[in-house]
């Protein structure tokens, strides 16, 4: 097809900063359509220039329901910008960010959700544990890294046009899977690490001989399992028995209270 | 023990108003308890238990994202208010991190309100889509940011500065044993933000990894969970070239049909 770029790399690269819009005017009704075509409004603007009406079909084709990751948006913006751009048939934009809105989310959620996030917020937690500024600065650096990433999301959106979209759909299941190994994997050090649960309850079984369950019973069995029994236990209850987890927060520190109350906790 | 004054009360309205935008965008992550505690340890003058306090939040909070489709407790509200009660009653921020979640529960059901009243103005959207009006658009998207702002930095401020003075009776009035057990609550809280993430995450195939990271923390203790992420990534690494490879070898489908788009892929 004959292409007639309309839009610069400075326009790209205002988009990518554009897409933080997303959510601005969220609600439940189309989620994130509003802000979706806000953040496009420049660029969609400069393509269909005095043509009011196209610019009007575009932006109500727009505002159709969306719901996707924020960080990689900027992808899915890019694309529908590039097909604008090729005035594309207007059947085929919507299919396409109608198909791809979810798995891209799925993408973004695996990664920047599930496995930076946990990493991020382990590192910088281990950090201000002491008071050490450097936890807030590693987080704060991280992100503005992530955030950065929106404008190599957009412009690689911009560029792959259609025919990429298949192996990206391969490699999307691909990255997310090796994504979540890496999170899982770092779930299970952060347990240890982070969770506290230690019965202080101790039994003197003759004068001067003391049974703590902690140091004598549970540590001689596994290294932190308690904590490791009740995140499981958590997991068990919020995944089989579809418990909502304000609720689960609530029973915890009321189970809390409870144990410390009765000297068992502690 | 430290009294938060009017001004300070004003800057924390200020960076509620910044983080909160933030976090209906999910715009920087500057609405992460992490660093919403130590804005406001900064704010009220005592940097390092902010620190704490936010580092604290933080893991508590790490699981609970809006991605499971329930909205969680409110990290802004939940970082301002432990780094807040932590230094205004000079208790220990575990401590200070339980007495934070009715906060940031509020927090949740004013954001739960506003995601259902702003379809109202979906309609207008679509008003201005059909009229091409971009104006519109530009006005109905700020103004939505700016009740959400303005929402946020009035509930941090009336929590923070108006709420002090009986927070702090009801803190002083608490018995030694509910203290100690809000503080064994703060040291448990992670392990439902670690649940949630499990919940999200786990498949059987990925329990092998799972009892890995667990086994190699317990038996090789580090000050930061740098080492188990570098395992974490060589693991990631590692199956990311198996299956490359396996793929490159099928003989992969080219299909061009733009009919298949329309299928919903």
């Amino acid at each position: 097809m004959e292409s007639k770029k309309t839009l610069t790399k400075k326009d790209i690269n205002k988009l990518a900063l554009r897409s933080v819009f997303l959510q601005s005017s969220f609600s439940y009704e189309r989620m994130q359509a509003g802000g979706w075509t806000y953040a496009m409004l420049p660029a969609l603007k400069k393509i269909h220039k005095n043509d009011k009406k196209a610019l009007s079909e575009s932006m109500q084709s727009n505002m159709e329901f969306i719901n996707t990751n924020p960080w990689v948006s900027g992808f899915l913006m890019g694309l529908v910008v590039s097909l604008e751009e090729n005035k594309e048939d207007r059947n085929l934009i919507k299919s396409l960010k109608a198909g791809l809105f979810g798995p891209i989310a799925g993408l973004g959620d695996a990664i920047f959700w599930f496995t930076v996030l946990p990493i991020v917020a382990g590192i910088s937690a281990s950090f201000a544990k002491s008071g050490s500024i450097l936890g807030p600065l590693f987080f704060f650096i991280c992100y503005s890294l992530v955030f950065a990433s929106r404008f190599l999301w957009t412009n690689l959106g911009y560029k792959v046009g259609t025919n990429a979209i298949e192996t990206l759909q391969k490699s999307s299941q691909l990255i997310s899977k090796s994504a979540a190994i890496l999170g899982v994997t770092v779930l299970g050090g952060l347990i240890p690490s982070y969770v506290n649960l230690n019965v202080v309850k101790t039994f003197t079984i003759s004068a001067g001989q003391k049974f703590s369950i902690q140091h004598d019973f549970l540590d001689h069995i596994f290294p932190n399992i308690l904590p490791l029994a009740y995140t499981l236990l958590i997991f068990y209850l919020l995944k089989k028995k579809k418990m909502n987890p304000v609720l689960l927060i609530f029973l915890t520190i009321v189970l809390a209270i409870v144990g410390s109350f009765f000297g068992i906790l502690g | 023990m430290h009294e938060v004054t009017l001004i300070q009360g004003i800057l924390l309205f200020i960076m509620a108003v910044i983080c909160g935008i933030d976090m209906w965008l999910e715009g920087t992550y500057i609405f992460r308890p992490i660093i919403v505690a130590t804005l406001t340890g900064l704010i009220l003058g005592d940097l390092k238990t902010g620190i704490i306090a936010g580092g604290l939040a933080e893991l508590a909070f790490a699981g609970l994202t809006s991605v499971g489709g329930t909205q969680p407790p409110n990290s802004v509200l939940a970082g301002v208010m432990t780094a807040a009660i932590a230094i205004t009653t000079g208790k220990d921020p575990k401590i200070a991190l339980a007495l934070a979640l009715p906060f940031s529960l509020l927090m949740q059901y004013v954001i739960l309100f506003f995601y259902s009243s702003f379809s109202f103005f979906m309609r207008k959207l679509d008003k201005y889509a059909e009229n091409a009006d971009t104006k519109g658009f530009a006005r109905i998207n700020w103004t939505t940011m700016a009740i959400v702002g303005l929402a946020y930095g009035l509930m941090v401020f009336l929590c923070a500065y108006a709420a002090q003075t009986p927070m702090r009776h009801i803190v002083e009035a608490m018995p030694t044993w509910l203290i100690n057990g809000l503080s064994v609550a703060g040291g448990i809280l992670p392990a439902i933000g670690f649940a949630m993430l499990l919940r999200i995450m786990m498949k059987v195939e990925l329990i092998p990894y799972f009892i890995f990271g667990f086994v190699f923390v317990c038996f090789i203790p580090f000050g930061n969970i740098l080492p188990v992420a570098a395992l974490g990534t060589a693991f990631a690494l590692f199956e990311f070239f198996k299956q490359k490879n396996a793929v490159q070898t099928q003989p992969v489908a080219n299909v061009k049909d733009e009919e298949d788009y329309s299928d919903g892929i």
